[in-house]
């Protein structure tokens, strides 16, 4: 995965491209979704937050290749189904492969390093997100998924707050080049 | 192509993963009756297309064998249009050897029911070329024995008598010829005539009174002193009748078909055709019916009614059983006129 994240890192050779000491990606990944799993043991306020979801943004965002990320929200996403009990492998996985493809455009024609930035766009790949999940288990399953909602807006702002929380712990690990 | 790929190939990439996880939801999710969403929607997208497919088929089809399969039509028809004239041929054929075989099985039943008579079956072969003479040829002639003044005959009735004899032919006089004359009575009364030609389709009765009541549909049969026919063969039957000077003018409407002959009996005797004795001829004994089976021209019909000649073996030419049998044992000829002799 780290090899095939790492191609094309150079594609947009005018951007600046973060880089990670290796396995952080993968580490990061398996923490999100552990930590995302072991928090719904504790209460409905963990479904506030969607951490592979932030997770994605920012590493979609962090390496601004598209392919490769598109790659690890598809991935990202298709283990959050498969550690979710009754939703169907690839819920999750087209909402996030599409976000992470869209994260990695945006970072690499916007700056993302900015809170502010940060919170508006994980405030709007939230919304998007939700928006595909409405769709697909609309189409696929013929359920009623609402587009927007209370609920969704609070969460959006609660996950928008605590990923720029997150994405700033984040930086830290880059490596220096 | 390859530069269009290489320039949007994430999108590419974007949209065959997006694809594959919609693939990989559709195989998990079922729909109702348990079948899962990827078969729908396989049926859903193979179903037109094996619509189209089968319309292209059934079109290309009719196409083909509407247009293309029929290149071969014309000859075909032709070939075709060839057999049915030779069926039609072959048809009319086996049409005709079917009435022959008719005909000959009537002869060969009329000759076994007579057997104590000889007889001799012939074919008409040619007929006079004088339109005023009615006069015919037939196939035999004196290497089979066949004599002048011999009678010919068809089961239906008396033909006419033979004038000329040839080696191998021989030439029929037929009644209705001006010159023929056949000693007849009638079968009811008993009244004794002479049959002569005169030219028409039709001969006459002649030498009978005027007080001789008759009727239309009178058997007429041979009275047989004329030594030429045996005693009671059907003639005809009177036609039509008017008050003449001395005698009535008696119009005869022959028993055979004389303007359709194709298969005639000669008479190789005079010796009277005596039917063979069935338990039908016994029963019937009814004058009116006898004379009502004299009628020529219905002789399936009379035979019918009368229960007399149904079958061909039964045959009676004259009607001569039952005629006898009602005619009065003590009648006597009104009178007896000279019988032409040739």
């Amino acid at each position: 995965m780290s090899y095939m994240l790492n191609v094309g890192a150079h594609s947009e050779p005018n951007v600046e491209v973060h880089k990670f000491y290796s396995g952080t990606i993968i580490g990061t990944v398996l923490l999100a979704l552990v930590f995302q799993a072991f928090l719904h043991k504790y209460g409905r306020w963990s479904e506030l937050i969607d951490l592979p979801l932030l997770v994605t943004i920012y590493f979609g965002v962090s390496r601004r290749n598209p392919v490769s990320g598109l790659f690890l929200g598809g991935a990202i996403g298709i283990l959050q189904d498969a550690l979710s009990h009754d939703n169907p492998i690839g819920m999750y996985g087209i909402a996030k492969t599409i976000v992470g493809y869209l994260a990695s455009s945006v970072g690499a024609r916007i700056d993302t390093e900015n809170p502010i930035g940060r919170f508006g766009l994980i405030f709007l790949f939230f919304h998007f997100h939700q928006a595909i999940l409405a769709v697909t288990q609309r189409v696929l399953l013929n359920h009623s998924a609402p587009f927007f909602t209370l609920h969704l807006f609070i969460d959006s702002l609660v996950t928008a707050a605590f990923g720029v929380v997150l994405f700033a712990l984040l930086d830290r690990l880059r490596r220096n080049s | 192509m390859i530069d269009t790929f290489s320039r949007h190939r994430p999108l590419a990439l974007l949209a065959t993963v997006v694809l594959a996880q919609v693939l990989l939801l559709a195989f998990q999710i079922k729909r109702e009756n348990n079948v899962r969403l990827i078969r729908y929607w396989a049926v859903e997208l193979m179903t037109p297309l094996e619509r189209a497919g089968t319309w292209t088929f059934s079109h290309v089809g009719g196409i083909w064998s509407g247009y293309v399969g029929l290149r071969n039509t014309r000859a075909d028809n032709e070939r075709l249009r060839n057999d049915v004239n030779t069926l039609r041929l072959r048809n009319r054929e086996l049409e005709s050897e079917s009435a022959e075989a008719h005909r000959l099985a009537t002869l060969l039943n009329f000759k076994d029911a007579h057997t104590e008579a000889p007889m001799l079956a012939a074919q008409v072969i040619g007929a006079s070329a004088d339109p005023t003479s009615h006069t015919l040829f037939i196939n035999r002639g004196e290497r089979d024995h066949v004599r002048r003044n011999m009678g010919v005959i068809t089961p239906d009735g008396v033909v006419g008598k033979i004038v000329e004899v040839f080696p191998s032919t021989a030439q029929v006089l037929l009644i209705n010829d001006k010159d023929s004359g056949v000693g007849a009575l009638f079968a009811a009364s008993r009244t004794h005539g002479v049959v002569k030609g005169s030219g028409d389709p039709q001969p006459h009765m002649e030498y009978v009174i005027n007080e001789e009541k008759l009727q239309s549909g009178d058997a007429i049969v041979t009275s047989g002193e004329d030594r030429i026919f045996p005693k009671d063969l059907l003639i005809g039957a009177v036609d039509a009748t008017k008050p003449g000077n001395p005698f009535q003018v008696i119009s005869v409407r022959p028993a055979a078909r004389l303007d359709r002959l194709e298969d005639v009996i000669v008479l190789l005797s005079q010796q009277e055709l005596l039917p063979k004795k069935t338990e039908e001829a016994s029963e019937t004994s009814n004058v009116t019916t006898a004379q009502s089976s004299a009628q020529p021209g219905t002789p399936a019909t009379a035979s019918k009614t009368s229960g007399v000649v149904t079958d061909p073996n039964k045959f009676k030419p004259a009607a001569a059983a039952p005629i006898q049998a009602a005619a009065p044992l003590n009648k006597t000829p009104a009178s007896k006129p000279p019988v032409p002799q040739r």
